[in-house]
């Protein structure tokens, strides 16, 4: 074993976050982590990391005992962990990033820059990311901030790897890019650990997994042994379907047309219709501009050219604040930084595109306040300790219905979800999708940008396909994902 | 819980061990004058509280003191009635907090940087329009603002409670308020949530102003006269009571009752060294530390609950 955690156990503020974590991965092996959220995993990861210390249980580097205090220390011992929240600087370049703390010096510590770049190009080349070695990281997607941190963790050669969801924001292609970067790694001889809530992809990768479940190993052993339905039960703890597959419906009245929508420098000649009751998937790979053309709906960024129409009426929605007067909401893929007020009260999240609803000439009421929290709440069972939880205490899937029962509470009647599962469990997901679907149900029009064609194909009433910033076609649900792959990867060669 | 009430148990701490050394703590002549003293600080507090809270800063608040006493007083020295004066005074802060607002928020530079430029501006053009020269001529009844007792209580206790009240009603009971916590706990979050995040940031500017525009008057009432110079200093005073009360400087975090026990605590630490003799200068050093170790524990309360 190269590395083993045997019955670790931590606490925050008086909560169990593990009670009986264990692990044991060996050299030269892919070692899946799966559990829901809040199940302990990226706890766990850390203590193995040495972010945090562990309140109790046995920690074993090579059969010897080891004690972390630091990050360092584990990076020193060689383990290195590839985040799902971005810990990159955003205001350096991707080489510097590469090098952050370890940067090739010369003589009377001067950096060698030229260096670190030409090394970091070399690395970036050979691993085919779509990245440029000075590039300036914040203004990278998150998906390309991934690629970085995962750069980082193969610079520094370490023996252990920690992938924490890799490819919760990577689109098809270069999830198989991590793939084909994790075998490689492990042919020689690195061990990986990786966590990963998409189901789909863990036998094209894992050979051994280990389960938590409520802060304790439920399960560890081979993965060849077991089904995935035994997989998620064992996260779980009951029956689940494992596959979510929506009834479509019959499609209401048009809500929304946009017609020649162009913004520079990516957005060019984008039309297309929203209707009440469907659920149109929006596919591509990452940077083909599907964030953007959601931003630009909605108000966050100006367009250049294009009309868009509103209930038939053409509007110009030149702020995020227009867009919501007129209806639309954006639940965006970045929660942290564009969703919630994290240090806020869960209510007062729900409630904060609506104030108006719950207020009498501009003073809250409180009692219509916790009354509308507490009906969105219980309805779409967004499992917190009470209404006046801050909404950064919540797991991600409790976040992510957050900022759903927001924009319910506002009456929206236009969804632009972008990345709605990202970072979110299997039962939250099955429970996201149900909401979108009930919503739909309800006279809503839905707009899905997802990186993970399964889930669109299973959603979406009909997909369309975005590539370098325009619609490259339009697939129904029946299609397979490579016809949907082919429409957002393939060049064509009458592209400019 | 404990940690959360530590605030009000140092200034409570505080009043007890200062009753226990010195005989002339307890009297009401003292007690009186540590709350004129403070008011002002207190008033500007106030103001520099929903700022704060809203994940701004106002450096020009000193100024804007300034030139609000002055331009209050010389409106009574060219005749027009106390009430008016004093309503000059604080419509001139709401005018340059509204300045600062729409600086800050139309401009897009950070509010830092936008208020230690009108702190310059508004000094130099108070100084410029006074000459340099103080007020005198004003009429006696203006001393009532800040001198003046009503059922036994100075006047500007009265004062400073209703504002304090008001604040805390704006603060955590209306849209105002809360879109401020909003932006200061996410300013990006609030745009995307469709509220006018350039209005209510602008508000929030010209409220601070006109609380201080108040304060200058009362100021000038508790000195008679309208001094171009006063002020100065004031803006690190009112952000370090906001800030020992468990405002953040990262937004989204302040109370009312915290930021009026932070500017108490510093009352009564230069109250209570001036009465036993300790030395203004190591007074100085004494708030400094307060202030810091405020802060630390505070931290330190935030990361455990993390």
């Amino acid at each position: 074993m190269l590395l083993e955690l045997q019955g670790i156990r931590k606490r925050f503020a008086g909560v169990t976050a593990l009670a009986e974590g264990s692990l044991g991965v060996r050299a030269g092996e892919v070692h899946l982590l799966l559990g829901e959220n809040g199940a302990g995993k990226s706890t766990l990861m850390k203590i193995a990391a040495g972010m945090l210390e562990r309140d109790g249980g046995r920690m074993l580097w090579q059969g010897r005992e080891v004690f972390l205090k630091r990050p360092w220390e584990a990076a020193v011992m060689g383990v290195a962990m590839v985040h799902q929240e971005s810990l990159l600087a955003p205001h350096l370049s991707v080489a510097e990033n590469l090098f952050l703390g370890r940067e090739p010096r010369q003589l009377l510590g001067w950096v060698n820059r030229r260096h670190m770049r030409e090394s970091a190009s070399r690395l970036i080349e050979e691993h085919r990311f779509p990245l440029q070695a000075d590039w300036r990281v914040g203004r990278l997607t998150p998906a390309g901030k991934q690629l970085v941190e995962i750069c980082r963790a193969i610079l520094h050669g370490s023996s252990l790897l920690i992938f924490d969801e890799p490819t919760s924001s990577l689109s098809g292609a270069e999830s198989e890019e991590v793939f084909r970067i994790v075998r490689a790694l492990r042919s020689r001889g690195v061990a990986v650990i990786y966590i990963t809530h998409r189901l789909e992809e863990l036998r094209s990768i894992g050979d051994r997994v280990t389960i938590l479940r409520d802060g304790r190993t439920v399960h560890s052993g081979p993965l060849g042994e077991l089904s995935t339905g035994q997989i998620i039960h064992h996260m779980v703890g009951r029956e689940v379907s494992a596959v979510y597959q929506r009834k479509p419906l019959e499609r209401g009245k048009e809500l929304l047309r946009v017609e020649d929508l162009g913004r520079k420098p990516l957005l060019s000649g984008i039309g297309f219709a929203l209707h009440a009751g469907e659920i149109v998937g929006l596919a591509g790979l990452v940077g083909a501009g599907r964030t953007e053309l959601c931003r630009a709906l909605f108000g966050v960024d100006r367009i250049d050219s294009g009309r868009i129409y509103v209930d038939g009426k053409q509007v110009q929605i030149h702020s995020p604040r227009k867009a919501v007067e007129l209806g639309l909401a954006l639940v965006s893929e970045d929660r942290q930084r564009t969703g919630l007020a994290m240090r806020l009260p869960v209510s007062s999240n729900i409630t904060l595109a609506n104030l108006q609803a719950v207020s009498r000439g501009g003073v809250i009421r409180p009692a219509a306040e916790d009354e509308a929290a507490g009906v969105l709440s219980t309805k779409l069972r967004i499992r917190a300790a009470s209404p006046r939880q801050p909404a950064g205490r919540l797991s991600g899937g409790n976040q992510q219905k957050v900022v759903i029962a927001r924009w319910l509470f506002r009456d929206a009647r236009i969804f632009f979800f972008d990345e709605p599962t990202r970072g979110i469990d299997v039962a939250s997901k099955a429970e996201v999708f149900e909401l979108m679907d009930e919503l739909a149900r309800s006279g809503a029009a839905i707009l899905m940008v997802s990186s993970e064609i399964p889930e669109l194909l299973q959603v979406a009433d009909r997909i369309l396909v975005m590539r370098q910033g325009r619609l490259t076609g339009e697939l129904p649900p029946t299609a397979g994902p490579e016809e949907v792959l082919r429409l957002a990867a393939l060049e064509t060669g009458s592209q400019s | 819980m404990i940690q959360r009430l530590l605030p009000f148990l140092s200034l409570a701490v505080l009043f007890v061990a200062l009753a226990l050394a010195s005989p002339h703590f307890l009297t009401s002549t003292n007690l009186s004058s540590v709350a004129r003293q403070t008011a002002v600080i207190n008033i500007m507090g106030l103001g520099m509280t929903i700022i704060i809270v809203a994940n701004g800063i106002d450096l020009s608040v000193g100024s804007i003191l300034a030139m609000s006493g002055l331009l209050g007083t010389m409106a009574m020295e060219q005749g027009l009635p106390v009430p008016v004066g004093i309503g000059v005074g604080v419509l001139t802060g709401l005018f340059w907090g509204s300045f600062n607002g729409f600086l800050v928020t139309r401009l897009g530079i950070a509010p830092f940087i936008v208020t230690l430029g009108s702190l310059g501006i508004i000094r130099g053009l108070t100084l410029i329009i006074s000459n340099g020269l103080p007020v005198h001529k004003i009429p006696a009844s203006f001393s009532f603002l800040g001198e003046g007792n009503l059922l036994g209580v100075p006047f500007v206790l009265w004062l400073l409670m209703a504002c304090a009240v008001l604040m805390h009603f704006v603060l955590e009971h209306t849209r105002l308020g809360r879109y401020a916590f909003a932006i200061g706990s996410n300013q990006e979050a609030a745009i995307y949530a469709g509220i006018p995040v350039a209005f209510h940031t602008t508000a929030v500017y010209a409220i601070g102003g006109m609380l201080t525009g108040l304060a200058g008057m009362i100021e000038a009432s508790r000195l008679m006269t309208g001094q171009p110079t006063a002020g100065q200093g004031y803006e690190l005073q009112a952000i370090a009571a906001v800030v020992i009360g468990g405002g953040s400087l990262h937004g989204g975090e302040g109370s009312v009752v915290g930021t009026l026990i932070g500017a108490f605590i510093m009352g009564l630490l230069s109250n209570g060294s001036d009465l036993l003799g300790v030395s203004p200068y190591l007074q100085q050093a004494i708030i400094g530390a307060v202030i810091i170790l405020a802060v630390a524990v505070d931290e330190l309360r935030k990361r455990r609950l993390a």
